[in-house]
C-alpha cells in the first residue's frame, strides 16, 4: 500500500508538474498570474473529447495537435491582452483582475456551446494507443491495461501523463537553456527592461512563452477526462487554484520548482487520501500556507530569482 | 314570504360583494422563486430538475395558469429563478433574495442536498415553506421545522434500507461478507453510509465492514482509494457519490483493470444516460444501483405517464446538453406537487401551502411513484428498488430488479463476470 501510494504520489504530481509549467513559464516571462490557465486546460480537454468524439481520434495523438493549436492561439492573445496589461501601474495585481475576466468569458462560451453536464473519453482509450506503441517499439504484442511498475499496476493514463510531463519539462528546459530563444527569453525572464534596453523584440519572446505556456495547458488537458475523471466547463477554476499552490510551492518563475512543488503535492495528496482521506482535498492549502511562512519564495525561490 | 325574499336579496348582495372581492384579491400571478446551477459540481443534477420544472410551469401557463383553490381561477405563473454556479455561499444569498426581495409565493430548492442545506434554515427563519426538490439530508426534517417538505426521493436516512437488505439477505446468501464503503461526506452520500452502517450491524448478520471511508465530495481522484480498498479483499464495495464522482471511480476502476466483485454506485440508475456518455456502456454492466422513475412505469393518479414526459422531454430539449434521467423527473414531480397543493390550499398562506402538501400524503401518486411524508416533511414513499444493470448484445442498457423480492424481475449475477 505504501508503495502504491508513493508511486501514484509521484505520477500525480507529474501531472501537476505538467499543468504548473506553463502557469509558471507565463509567470517567470512576464510577471503576470494566468487565472484563465485552468480553463486552457478545460479547452485543450474538450478537444481531445470532440475530436474523439466526432472522428474517433485517440487521445495520444492529439497531444501534438492541441499543443499546436493553443501554442498558436496564444499569439494573438497575448498581443490583444498582455502588451496593454504590462503597461499598467501594476500589471502582476491587474493581471488577476484580466485572466479572472477572461476565465469567465471561457467558462460562460463553454458552458453555452456544450452544456454543464460532465463529459468523458471511456476508459481504455489512451490505453490502447500506448499498447499499440509498446507493441511497435517491442515488436511483441502488448495488452491494452494498466501497466506495471516496481509490482504496482497504474492505469495507463496516468504512465502517459507522467511521461508527457517529463517532456514538458525537458522542452521546456531544452527551450529555455539549449535554444537562441530560450536565452532570450531567459534575459527577460531576469529584467525586462533591462532586456528592451538590449535590443530584444521582448514581445515577441512573450508571445511565444505565453503560446508554449497555454499549449502546455492544452497537453494538460487531454489527459484530464482520465486523470480528474471527466471535464465540465466550470472545472477550469479549481485547476487554476491548485496548480497556482503547487508553483508557489515549488517557486514562482521556476520549471524545476513546478516539478518540486508538483511531487510534493502529488505524493502528499496520495498520503492523504490513503491515511486521512476526508482532508485530503486541503492540502494544497495547508502545504502552501507552510511554504509560504517558512520559505516564501518557494522551495526553490533562490534560484527563481536569478533564473 | 317577503322576509324570505329580502333574505334572498340580502344573501346575493353578500355574494356579489365577497364575490367581486374574492377576484380583486387574486393575484395576477404566482411568484414561484427556485435556483439551478449552470455551472459547476451540481450542474449535472441540478439542470435536469430545473428544466423539469419549468416544462411542468410552462405547460400550465400555456392551459392559462395553475388552478389556485383559494381564489378559485387559474393564475400564471412567474419562475424567478437564480443561477447559484453550484455554490453554497451564492446559493444562501440567493434564498434570501428570493425571499425577501423577490417576495416570492412559492419557494424551491436547487437540487440535491448540498446546494438544498444551505435554504433549510433560511425558509424556516422566514417562514416560507420550502419545496425541497431532492435534497435528502435527513437533518433538514426536524420536528421544529414546519416549513419543509421533500417532493422526491426517500429521505436517505432509509433511502438505502433496500440495499442494506439484499446485502445482509440475498447478498449473504450468495456470499457476501466482508463490505467496503466509499461515500462523499455530504449531506446526501454521508447520510446514506450512515444509513447503510446502521442497517448492516442492526441485521445481526455475519456481515463486516472491511473498509468504511469518507472522502471530500470533490474528489476526482480515485486510484489510491480503489487501491486501498482491493487491499482488504472486498466482497462487495459500495460507493456513493455524487454523478461525477460515480464517473470518476468507474473510470478509474476501468482504467485500473479492477473488477470487484459486488459493486454499487447510485448514479448509474439515477443519471443513465449521463454515465453512459461518459463511460461508455460496457463499464457498467453488473453494476448494482438503485432503480429510479426514470426506469420504472409508474400507475399515476396525477398527471402524465414516463412514456409521455419522455417524449415531451425530448421534443422540447432535443439535441440540449441535459440528459434525460431521473432528475427530469423530479423537477416535473415538485410542478404536480404544487399544482394539486394549489388545487386543495385554502389560502397561500405559507402554513396553509405546507398543510396542502401533506394532505396529499400517501393519495397522490405522480411518474414518480407514491407521494408520502412523515410528520416532518421527509419523503417516506417514491422508493428505488436495488436493480442490476445488464448490457445486451445491441449494448442498450436493462435493469434487472433484485430486491425487494416482490418487485424483482430477476436474479443478481455475483460475482461480477
Amino acid at each position: 500500500m505504501l508503495t502504491y501510494t508513493l508511486l501514484a504520489g509521484l505520477l500525480f504530481g507529474l501531472y501537476f508538474t505538467l499543468i504548473g509549467l506553463g502557469l509558471n513559464l507565463v509567470f517567470g516571462v512576464m510577471r503576470i498570474v494566468n487565472l484563465a490557465h485552468g480553463d486552457f486546460l478545460m479547452l485543450g480537454a474538450f478537444l481531445a473529447f470532440w475530436l474523439f468524439s466526432l472522428f474517433a481520434i485517440n487521445p495520444i495523438p492529439t497531444i501534438p495537435i492541441a499543443f499546436l493549436v493553443f501554442l498558436l492561439l496564444g499569439f494573438p492573445l497575448y498581443y490583444l491582452l498582455v502588451p496593454r496589461l504590462l503597461r499598467a501601474k501594476d500589471p502582476e495585481m491587474l493581471s488577476f483582475i484580466l485572466f479572472f475576466g477572461l476565465s469567465q468569458v471561457i467558462q460562460a462560451l463553454a458552458t453555452i456551446l456544450w452544456g454543464t453536464s460532465e463529459r468523458s473519453i471511456p476508459g481504455g482509450q489512451l490505453g490502447r494507443a500506448i499498447a499499440a506503441i509498446l507493441s511497435f517499439v517491442t515488436g511483441r504484442t502488448i495488452e491494452n491495461g494498466p501497466i506495471e511498475i516496481l509490482g504496482q499496476s497504474f492505469p495507463a493514463a496516468w504512465v502517459a501523463s507522467g511521461i508527457a510531463s517529463g517532456i514538458g519539462v525537458l522542452l521546456v528546459y531544452w527551450y529555455l537553456y539549449r535554444t537562441k530563444l530560450g536565452y532570450l527569453t531567459r534575459a527577460v525572464m531576469v529584467s525586462r527592461d533591462e532586456a528592451v534596453a538590449s535590443g530584444i523584440d521582448v514581445d515577441r519572446i512573450s508571445a511565444i512563452a505565453f503560446g508554449f505556456g497555454l499549449g502546455l495547458a492544452a497537453v494538460a488537458g487531454v489527459f484530464a477526462p482520465f486523470l480528474l475523471g471527466s471535464i465540465t466547463p466550470a472545472m477550469g477554476a479549481e485547476v487554476t487554484i491548485t496548480s497556482f499552490a503547487v508553483i508557489v510551492i515549488g517557486s514562482l518563475g521556476n520549471p524545476l520548482g513546478t516539478l518540486l512543488g508538483g511531487l510534493v503535492y502529488g505524493i502528499s495528496y496520495m498520503f492523504m487520501q490513503s491515511y486521512y482521506s476526508s482532508w485530503a482535498n486541503l492540502l494544497p492549502y495547508l502545504l502552501l500556507i507552510a511554504v509560504l511562512l517558512l520559505r516564501p519564495n518557494g522551495l526553490l525561490g533562490r534560484q527563481a530569482r536569478r533564473a | 314570504m317577503f322576509g324570505k325574499v329580502r333574505l334572498s336579496l340580502f344573501a346575493a348582495l353578500l355574494a356579489s360583494i365577497f364575490g367581486t372581492a374574492y377576484a380583486a384579491d387574486a393575484p395576477k400571478e404566482i411568484k414561484l422563486g427556485t435556483l439551478y446551477a449552470s455551472s459547476g459540481r451540481f450542474a449535472s443534477i441540478s439542470m435536469p430538475v430545473h428544466y423539469g420544472l419549468k416544462l411542468w410551469i410552462e405547460q400550465k401557463n400555456a392551459e392559462g395558469g395553475v388552478f389556485v383553490k383559494a381564489f378559485n381561477k387559474k393564475i400564471p405563473i412567474t419562475l424567478v429563478a437564480y443561477d447559484d454556479q453550484s455554490n453554497t455561499a451564492t446559493a444562501a444569498t440567493l434564498f434570501n433574495q428570493l425571499i425577501t426581495q423577490d417576495k416570492v409565493d412559492l419557494l424551491v430548492s436547487d437540487s440535491g442536498s448540498v446546494l438544498t442545506s444551505v435554504g433549510v434554515p433560511i425558509a424556516r427563519d422566514n417562514k416560507m415553506f420550502l419545496f425541497d426538490q431532492t435534497g435528502t439530508g435527513a437533518a433538514f426534517f426536524t420536528p421544529d421545522n414546519p416549513y419543509i417538505a421533500l417532493m422526491s426521493d426517500p429521505v436517505s436516512s432509509v433511502w438505502p434500507k433496500p440495499l442494506a437488505d439484499f446485502i445482509t439477505h440475498d447478498g449473504n446468501g450468495l456470499g457476501i461478507k466482508r463490505v467496503a464503503m466509499l461515500y462523499s461526506t455530504n449531506d446526501f452520500t454521508g447520510t446514506q453510509a450512515n444509513a447503510v452502517r446502521k442497517f448492516i450491524k442492526e441485521s445481526g448478520t455475519d456481515v463486516e465492514f472491511v473498509y468504511d471511508q469518507g472522502i471530500p465530495t470533490d474528489t476526482t481522484n480515485y486510484a489510491v482509494l480503489i487501491n486501498n480498498i482491493r487491499a482488504t479483499n472486498p466482497d462487495a464495495v459500495i460507493h456513493l457519490g455524487y454523478a461525477p464522482n460515480d464517473i470518476a471511480f468507474i473510470h478509474s476502476l476501468e482504467d485500473g483493470g479492477v473488477n470487484f466483485k459486488f459493486l454499487f454506485c447510485i448514479y448509474p440508475g439515477l443519471e443513465t444516460e449521463l454515465l453512459e456518455k461518459n463511460l461508455g456502456v460496457k463499464p457498467l454492466n453488473y453494476i448494482f444501483t438503485y432503480v429510479t422513475s426514470s426506469e420504472i412505469e409508474y400507475e399515476p393518479n396525477f398527471g402524465m405517464k414516463l412514456k409521455e414526459y419522455k417524449e415531451l422531454w425530448n421534443k422540447k430539449y432535443a439535441g440540449g446538453n441535459v440528459e434525460f434521467g431521473f432528475n427530469s423527473v423530479a423537477g416535473y414531480n415538485t410542478g404536480l406537487v404544487i399544482e394539486k397543493a394549489l388545487s386543495v390550499a385554502e389560502s397561500l398562506e405559507q402554513l396553509e401551502i405546507r398543510k396542502a402538501v401533506f394532505s396529499l400524503s400517501g393519495k397522490l401518486k405522480t411518474l414518480d411513484g407514491t407521494f408520502e411524508l412523515d410528520p416532518n416533511g421527509a419523503q417516506l414513499g417514491m422508493s428505488t428498488p436495488i436493480g442490476q444493470i445488464n448490457v445486451d448484445d445491441h449494448d442498450h442498457v436493462k435493469f434487472v430488479t433484485v430486491w425487494p423480492h416482490e418487485v424483482a424481475n430477476g436474479k443478481p449475477v455475483y460475482p461480477r463476470p
